[in-house]
């Protein structure tokens, strides 16, 4: 067994433990990042410059109060939602959601093929540049009752070009052995510096400061229906991405290649051995993980922007920890996406009304990801904390199954039992 | 001889291959360049043999060079931190902001302190990294990712409630050491002794990097945690210490590389995007994997990126060749990916991302 | 005289199973003790916990009159105590040197340095002083198993070990190498030290020991002297009943060829695995192929079964060449196979036993295909266990919660249940209860008569004797000869393991490589 596969093999428990367990398991991670998020944002608070400080304890005091900041959030993300559920604040939080699934479920087909696709980013980041250039060149054409083609078009485009560039570190790891982590972080690094070459010198729009291209032809806009125009939320691409998310489930649970996909995940020597064909695995998982995150950048040219611009948000780093919330389940991924979509939007509110920077969702997006990782952690505590009559509650609490096997596979003499 | 035989062998001596290959095409350019000078070739030969560059690879390397040493113990005992890039994040703004907020203590210079409280800001980060893999049985790759994330938020976030901005204001930078005499050598002279301090730090993680995992007990623990654990603790050597001090080592070192970066060449913390770590403690990792967990091969493989950096960025001083910056900034990255694709089938440490307990069988 | 070891009550439990239930056991100082018992009796357990790994539930460990408390290997190590692990604890890149002293290297510098020239000194006076032939600067990865065991030896004694305990010590060696390591064992015990050895081989205990403690679920069924016993009583104490020691098989007609191995060279990073193989197997008929583990035989399998392709030489089944066949061509062309590794190939941990059943047949109906039909999947993973007498018999189990009899039953269920024309079967009982073993083996026999051919590699020599039709023996990647199971000695099997040809035809009987008269 190669040193790769081993790496595999974390990964396997991750995807392994049951479904109860899991949502047990972020939702202690999540409980936890919002605790220590809120330690950063109260120390971080006594180091800024205010006028008057907001919260004060031990003789501490600190220009931001943890617990305002997570109530702006909240109100943020959701607006007067019972008097106006179609409210702006609920828009931009759905906008966020939809962006999210879509790269949640490019991280989540890949981790499920037991691959790290950090790539996701510039793999929407080329879906969104392709998905742009294509109505671009094909607005002029088809024009009137053709118009309609232009939204197909526009998502197709940024599909194949993100399961293009998803593709290339699939065949260098199948081909090359080149480890997908470093190669597709590397090819972030690229996309951007293409996406800016490509835009600044062909596509760039005229007498524009930034490097950007073009508006896209309005037939191609997908419209914000519901929410009002300007919301930059079209429930088109939302029902459109839990299409997607019944699709990615059915692949994943009913077909043969889903099939492969999970073997290929958990036990790469057991699918090997069961007739997958383990290269032709790997680089179709991450191509159909690249098109999921060219999508996503389609649906942000055409549904936010209205052009392609340089400088994308880092929707495909958050992609990682929503699939890692969602325990990498095409179901799970949208609460998780809901729950970041929460997130992003209400830290908009948090920046405008009591100053703590934006970043914040950064710090929890790392938070969120280290606390998913270490389900040892919460059972640790639960057992500090618990009194030993509700322990079955706690092990559900994110502990991982504890071993019901005998250890006559690898604690005696079984010889067979090596692992 | 059949096609299998024919490629085992190429595997078996691609590394070699590769190494000659590109010292040879190195070669071939540079005597191009010299009979022709007044070509494209010649006036690359001449940008990259000039002081300047050569300076300035050394100078990128540091953060490539150190963040690859400290990798290279922290595998080797068997813990695999993809998070150098964290590592290299949070220090490179630590060391900056504290060289701001505190000043001079007793007397020593505040971009000092500054650059103590950088590495001991990574050494903590790594300590937190190695608690949640050891202690915690996190997957290492993982958790690694957690630990980029965390200084890629963190960073930015706290010079955003500082400054107001994802970047910090200008402290100023280490400076140069010129060493008398040996500064006055031809050509080698100016380039490597007269110097930023970092870069003599750097030199000094490589050769006591060597020296540690080559010649000191610890050194070989450290190797035979990452080959066979189980025989390092059956033979009554604690595993866990040793991984503890391998990956705060990594931590350690990580850390002169990121204050190396901000303080020694920058002298300001820059936080958009992707920081200007810009995937350095990636390009570590590859690093060390280009020179076989080797310090001086890992050194030697900085120094190429690095150096492609440094002609990259003197390339886009030069307004006769139109090359566009954002394709040319791409080469390192490019060729990273390259070289991984061809060293890919390196030899891992054969423990390395195995969560290890005494007494497990 | 005083007693080097004595384990009072010792109890050592997991979740779920009592490994050990308090044992006593009494070792004598300067002889030769061996433990015996099946797989799973606890006997590696009860020497984990001798050693400092395990810490037991209770009983007390006493040696040489003083009471012990060890919490972790360095304690047992600093009384006084070596082990030698079946698997090596050694570091494969790390010279011989280096692995001696590992965790106690003499430095100098104040410790700044390791001095190495002190430490190849003392490997060198230490394997003068035994006998052993090793050279201490050659890696680890280049020496062959017999001298790995003595690194082994050499790195207890060189800790300054009285007591050195092995673990199943002679199951990777041929029978020659285990000669040596026997004078070994009196080498040691002349200068005073005791040994204690692990097995599960009746002959090697009676033949080696001066005495024998037999372990059985977890507890001591008695301590006899060596001479004094039968091989009759031991067997009797180690399973419980009395058992049949040989298998029965009847001779079967066999028919045409149905594989065709021809010049067979399989290659890696620049040296021959398996080279010049050939051979044919007919209907009905088993081939073993015996050989110590590594000679190849892995890599043979990987090339037979689609897993790999060869380098040289062609592989024919049923009249078709497999060049260029995709593993999922040979599942489809009807051979089935029973990996060696179940928990890391044969089946897929996380998985339950219907997903399970599925693995190799997701592509073909009736239960594969482009889209997976679960319930039919979930009726055949049904009829496996019932006809393998899996339990627990459901079929939402997860594989990780069988125990390993369980687990590889239902594995060999169902790759037979494939309606294979040819099994390839490597160590189907390995790691598999005497009860699991015979069904195994009758499964086996059972395709024999109904026309399969099987190839069956096993590195249990009683197990490929009984069974074969034909026995060929493999070492260093070639079929040194293929011989007739059922006259050839051991000692002849030995020696051909070990690589030596038979100078004369006529002290083993061949049988041609490609002929199936019996």
């Amino acid at each position: 067994m190669s040193a790769r596969d081993r790496i595999e093999s974390g990964l396997r428990r991750l995807v392994a433990a049951s479904w109860a367990e899991r949502l047990g398991l972020s939702f202690a991670a999540l409980v936890a990042s919002v605790l220590v998020g809120g330690l950063i944002v109260f120390f971080s608070g006594t180091a800024a410059t205010c006028q008057e400080p907001a919260y004060g304890v031990f003789g501490l005091t600190s220009c931001y109060n943890p617990i305002s900041v997570y109530s702006v959030l909240v109100t943020g993300a959701f607006g007067s939602i019972l008097s106006d559920p179609f409210n702006f604040n609920v828009a931009l939080t759905l906008k966020e959601t939809t962006l999210l699934i879509f790269t949640g479920l490019s991280v989540a087909v890949a981790f499920r093929a037991g691959l790290f696709n950090i790539g996701s980013q510039g793999q929407l980041i080329f879906g969104g540049l392709a998905s742009a250039i294509t109505v671009l060149t094909a607005g002029p054409l088809l024009t009137g009752v053709g118009g309609f083609l232009l939204v197909p078009l526009g998502v197709l485009a940024g599909a194949l070009a993100g399961a293009l560039y998803g593709a290339v570190p699939g065949a260098l790891k199948a081909y090359a052995g080149a480890n997908e982590v470093i190669t597709t972080i590397m090819l972030n690094f690229v996309a951007e510096q293409i996406a800016f070459f490509v835009v600044s010198a062909y596509f760039a729009a005229p007498d524009s400061q930034s490097v950007e291209t073009s508006e896209i032809p309005s037939a191609a806009v997908l419209e914000s229906a519901l929410f009002g125009s300007g919301s930059d939320f079209s429930i088109v691409a939302f029902v459109g991405g839990l299409v997607l998310v019944a699709g990615l489930y059915y692949l994943i649970k009913y077909t043969a290649f889903g099939f492969d996909l999970r073997t290929s995940g958990l036990q790469p020597e057991a699918a090997r051995f069961g007739g997958v064909d383990a290269k032709r695995t790997i680089v179709s998982s991450m191509a159909l993980s690249g098109a999921f995150a060219g999508i996503g950048g389609a649906v942000w040219v055409l549904m936010v922007l209205g052009r392609f611009q340089t400088g994308v948000p880092a929707l495909g780093f958050d992609g990682i920890t929503v699939s890692i919330l969602a325990g990498n389940n095409p179901l799970g991924v949208v609460p998780a996406a809901l729950l970041f979509g929460v997130l992003k939007s209400g830290s908009l509110a948090v920046q405008l009304s009591t100053g703590v920077p934006i970043q914040l969702v950064g710090v929890l997006r790392g938070l969120i990801i280290l606390f998913v990782a270490m389900p040892e952690f919460f059972r640790l505590l639960g057992k500090q904390f618990v009194t030993t009559d509700r322990e079955p509650a706690v092990a559900t609490d994110g502990g991982e199954q504890t071993p019901t096997e005998p250890p006559s596979t690898g604690g005696t003499d079984d010889p067979g039992g090596e692992r | 001889m059949s096609v299998g035989r024919l490629r085992s062998a190429l595997n078996g001596g691609l590394r070699h291959a590769l190494a000659y290959g590109l010292a040879g095409l190195v070669v071939l350019a540079a005597l191009y360049g010299l009979v022709f000078p007044e070509t494209m070739v010649g006036d690359l030969l001449r940008l990259a043999t000039s002081k300047s560059t050569l300076g300035a690879a050394l100078r990128l390397a540091v953060p490539i060079a150190c963040a690859a040493v400290g990798g290279i113990f922290a595998e080797k005992a068997g813990v695999i931190n993809i998070g150098l890039e964290g590592l290299l994040i949070i220090s490179a703004f630590t060391g900056v902001f504290v060289t701001d907020a505190v000043g001079s203590v007793f007397s020593i210079p505040g971009i000092w302190v500054g650059f103590v409280a950088g590495v001991l800001a990574s050494t903590l980060l790594s300590l937190l990294f190695a608690v949640v893999c050891i202690k915690f049985r996190a997957d290492q790759i993982i958790a690694g990712l957690a630990v980029w994330l965390i200084a890629l938020g963190l960073a930015p976030f706290a010079a955003t409630v500082v400054y107001g901005s994802v970047n910090t204001s200008s402290v100023g930078t280490l400076g140069t050491w010129t060493i008398p005499v040996l500064s006055e050598l031809p050509f080698v002279g100016p380039v490597l002794f007269d110097a930023s301090p970092t870069v003599y730090l750097m030199f000094l993680v490589v050769g006591g990097g060597w020296y540690v995992l080559n010649r000191t007990s610890f050194g070989r623990h450290v190797r035979a945690s990452g080959e066979n654990p189980k025989a390092l603790d059956t033979a009554g050597v604690d595993v866990t210490r040793v991984r503890y001090l391998a990956i705060t080592l990594s931590g350690v070192l990580s850390g002169i590389g990121g204050v190396g970066l901000s303080l020694g060449q920058v002298g300001q913390f820059i936080g958009n995007g992707q920081t200007m770590v810009n995937g350095k403690g990636f390009i570590a990792i590859v690093a060390y994997l280009f020179g076989n967990y080797n310090p001086l091969g890992a050194f030697g493989a900085s120094v190429l990126f690095a150096g492609l950096d440094a002609l990259q960025l003197r390339l886009q001083q030069i307004p006769a060749y139109a090359v566009p910056s954002s394709l040319v900034q791409t080469i390192p990255y490019v060729t990273v990916i390259v070289v991984l694709a061809l060293v890919g089938h390196t030899r891992v440490p054969s423990a390395a991302g195995d969560h290890y307990e005494s007494g497990e069988d | 005289m005083t007693d080097a070891v004595v384990l009072d009550e010792i109890t050592k439990r997991f979740p779920g199973v009592v490994a050990n239930d308090a044992v006593d056991l009494t070792v004598e100082t300067g002889s030769v003790h061996a433990l015996l018992g099946e797989n799973g009796a606890g006997k590696s357990t009860l020497m984990n916990v001798l050693y400092g790994l395990y810490q037991p539930e209770g009983g007390t460990i006493e040696l040489d009159g003083e009471v012990q408390e060890f919490d972790a290997p360095r304690d047992a190590i600093d009384a006084g105590i070596g082990m030698i692990h079946q698997h090596f604890m050694l570091v494969p890149p790390m010279t011989v040197g280096e692995n001696v002293v590992l965790g106690n290297e003499p430095t100098k510098w104040g410790g700044l340095a390791t001095d190495r020239s002190r430490a190849r000194e003392a490997v060198r006076e230490l394997s003068e002083r035994y006998g052993f032939a090793v050279d201490p600067d050659e890696r680890v990865e280049e020496i062959s198993v017999g001298e790995r065991q003595r690194v082994e030896i050499l790195k207890a004694l060189y800790r300054g070990a009285d007591l050195l305990i092995l673990d199943e010590p002679t199951a990777v060696l041929t029978p020659q190498e285990v000669e040596e390591l026997f004078d070994v064992f009196e080498e040691l015990t002349a200068e005073g030290k005791t040994v204690l050895f692990i097995t599960h081989k009746l002959g090697e205990a009676m033949s080696v020991a001066d005495d024998i403690t037999v372990l059985r679920d977890g507890e001591n069924v008695g301590t006899v002297d060596a001479d004094e016993t039968s091989r009759e009583q031991l067997a009797e104490m180690m399973v419980g009943r009395e058992v049949v020691l040989d298998i029965e098989t009847e001779s079967v007609e066999t028919g045409e060829t149905v594989l065709d191995v021809d010049e067979l060279t399989v290659t890696e990073e620049g040296t021959d695995q398996v080279r010049n193989v050939d051979f044919e197997i007919h209907e009905g008929e088993i081939l073993g192929v015996a050989g110590v583990d590594g000679n190849g035989q892995a890599e043979l399998v990987e090339a037979l079964t689609g897993l790999r392709s060869p380098d040289e030489g062609t592989v024919t089944l049923d009249g078709e060449n497999l060049a260029g066949v995709s593993r999922r061509g040979h599942i489809e062309r009807g051979m089935a196979y029973i990996p060696e590794d179940r928990q890391e190939r044969g089946l897929v941990m996380e998985f339950d036993l219907t997903e399970n059943g599925v693995l190799g047949g997701q592509h073909t109906p009736p239960v594969g295909g482009t889209r997976i039909d679960w319930p039919s999947a979930r009726e055949h993973a049904s009829d496996v266990i019932e006809t393998y007498d899996v339990r627990p018999p459901n079929p939402e189990a997860g594989a990780k919660s069988l125990s390993g009899g369980n687990q590889q039953k239902f594995l060999v269920g169902r790759e037979l249940e494939r309606d294979p024309g040819m099994v390839v079967a490597t160590h189907p009982t390995r790691g598999v209860d005497v009860g699991s073993t015979e069904f195994v083996h009758d499964r086996l026999l059972a395709l024999r008569e109904a026309g399969v051919a099987v190839l069956l590699i096993s590195a249990n020599l009683a197990e490929v004797r009984g069974l074969s039709d034909r026995l060929a023996v493999m070492h260093d990647g070639e079929f040194v000869d293929v011989v007739d199971p059922d006259t050839v000695t051991e000692e002849e099997l030995g020696l051909l393991m070990a690589g030596e040809r038979p100078d004369e035809p006529t002290t083993t009987e061949s049988v041609s490589a490609d002929g199936g008269e019996r």
